[in-house]
């Protein structure tokens, strides 16, 4: 399928499942990340994407099932052979491997651009703030936005905000980095500018990435691997010629037809 | 017949009162806005219950009978605390009360995605209230807490009644004393205001100093 699909995958989703109240968001989900893995994936909104990688990032608890990231649970602790719910140092633990980029930013309004890169550096790894500085400062020419080291978030657009939060994520060196449809919260003309950040790690960095995205030719461009979801199941996986040129899928089909359809009214 | 400078003076004296315990029950309310805001915030149920029970007990009796049952109902039961002592527990129970909820909602209006940053950036839980949370929560609480302390400064003056001299106990004293009523209260308003005005600007400056580089 691709060159890094070796050895064991860095995450695993084993029959996952997610309800929230009545309504069931996720089914029975199994799912592999590879290490150094680009997975692209699409899907109609409200299928369950952003859900399953906010389990990933410990931000929503399964309602079953087991995560493991780097072969230790997330969400459990294996005491004598029986399933623990994990604890908050744990969790702490494991989550350190896993980064995110959201939609919204979130960038910390109240500190300037360097030191949103730094304070996790600082509180969260122990590193020094000399050494912190230098880090956010290569990671900020990385993305562009060297410049921009005493400025606030509100002082930025849009486009460059987001660029600051891949260089916040990326300097905690995670085995994994999350991407929640972190170009859909801007204008039309910043999305570039976005996406060629996000090329260039992916073409750079180690670590694997999942990149949830509406930007079909984008994933079709980048990604190792592309998965469609719909009403929070798995229908479809596989590398992106095959996914976009060769769906096995009606509704796979169905969705890919919409798409094509809206890019060419656009 | 009680000269101006006598009249000036008596005033002055009860205004180093006011300024003290408006001084010490800032200290109090402010601390237990805080630690009952985070109780109320807190996981744990019996902590929730606690603040809950402060919160609703001080906001929902008279600051007035308040004070007065610390003074005069808890010597029936042996404890007599000077009136001082009174005065900054009544004012600082009663206003911490107002803002353990001001503490709670400023805290709660954050944005939830500025929680979910700093868990992403693998936080602990005191670093993401640290750094991320309260910097953000303390500048929603400020025009409030101004507020409060305001309305603390005006809530002094019912310390008077359990007996302390503060500005409007001597002025209530100079008034029967020399019938310069006038006089007396025109003072008493302007030594309140030059009070309150220096508290008003002083949480403008920090609103100000702490909003830089947003909106
Ligand atoms: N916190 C929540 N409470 C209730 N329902 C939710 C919550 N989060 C998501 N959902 C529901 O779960 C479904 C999947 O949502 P989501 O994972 O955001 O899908 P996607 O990212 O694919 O658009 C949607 O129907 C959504 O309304
Ligand atoms: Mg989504």
């Amino acid at each position: 399928m691709n060159e890094h699909v070796a050895g064991e995958p860095l995450v695993k989703y084993r029959n996952i499942g997610k309800r929230f109240g009545a309504t069931e968001v996720l089914s029975d989900i199994n799912f592999d990340i590879y290490p150094g893995e680009k997975v692209a994936m699409i899907g109609p909104s409200g299928s369950g994407k952003t859900t399953l990688a906010r389990m990933l990032m410990t931000l929503e608890k399964p309602s079953k099932g087991t995560i493991e990231v780097g072969g230790e649970l997330l969400w459990h602790r294996n005491v004598n052979g029986r399933l623990m719910e994990a604890n908050a140092s744990h969790l702490r633990k494991v989550r350190g491997q896993i980064g995110m980029v959201f939609q919204h930013f979130n960038l910390f309004p109240h500190m300037t651009i360097l030191r949103n890169i730094m304070e996790a550096q600082v509180h969260v790894l122990g590193r020094t703030k000399q050494e912190a500085k230098e880090q956010a400062v290569k990671l900020l020419e990385k993305v562009g936005l060297a410049d921009k080291c005493n400025a606030y978030p509100a002082q930025l657009s849009g486009g460059q905000q987001q660029r600051v939060a891949m260089a916040r994520a990326l300097v905690m060196k995670p085995k994994i980095m999350l991407f929640d449809e972190v170009t859909s919260a801007l204008d039309p003309e910043l999305v570039g500018e976005v996406l060629e950040v996000i090329r260039e790690i992916a073409e750079e960095e180690e670590m694997a990435m999942l990149l949830i995205t509406h930007e079909m030719a984008f994933a079709r461009d980048i990604a190792d691997r592309v998965v469609f979801m719909a009403e929070g199941q798995i229908i479809e996986q596989g590398p992106p010629k095959q996914i976009f040129n060769q769906p096995k899928h009606q509704r796979t089909m169905n969705f890919l037809s919409r798409f094509s359809a809206q890019s060419q009214s656009v | 017949m009680v000269s101006n400078i006598a009249i000036f003076n008596s005033l002055l004296k009860g205004l180093a009162v006011t300024l003290q315990v408006l001084g010490y029950s800032v200290i109090l309310a402010l601390g237990l806005s805080f630690i009952f805001g985070f109780l109320s915030l807190s996981k744990w149920k019996i902590a929730k219950i606690a603040s809950h029970l402060y919160i609703e007990i001080f906001r929902g009796t008279s600051l007035l009978v308040q004070l007065f049952w610390l003074y005069f109902s808890l010597p029936i039961l042996g404890i007599q605390l000077p009136a001082m002592l009174v005065g900054v527990l009544g004012l600082g129970l009663n206003y911490g009360a107002y803002g353990a909820v001001v503490v709670k909602t400023s805290i709660q209006a954050v944005p939830k995605g500025q929680f979910e940053a700093s868990v992403a950036l693998n936080m602990s839980p005191f670093r993401r209230m640290r750094s991320v949370i309260l910097p953000q929560a303390f500048v929603i609480m400020l025009p409030t807490f101004s507020n409060l302390t305001i309305e603390l400064l005006k809530g002094t003056s019912l310390v008077s009644l359990v007996t302390l001299s503060d500005l409007t106990f001597q002025a209530m004293a100079l008034r029967s004393a020399t019938m310069e009523t006038v006089k007396i209260f025109t003072i008493l308003l302007i030594l309140y205001f030059i009070v309150a005005y220096p508290i008003t600007l002083a949480f403008r400056w920090l609103e100000k100093k702490l909003s830089v580089g947003r909106g």
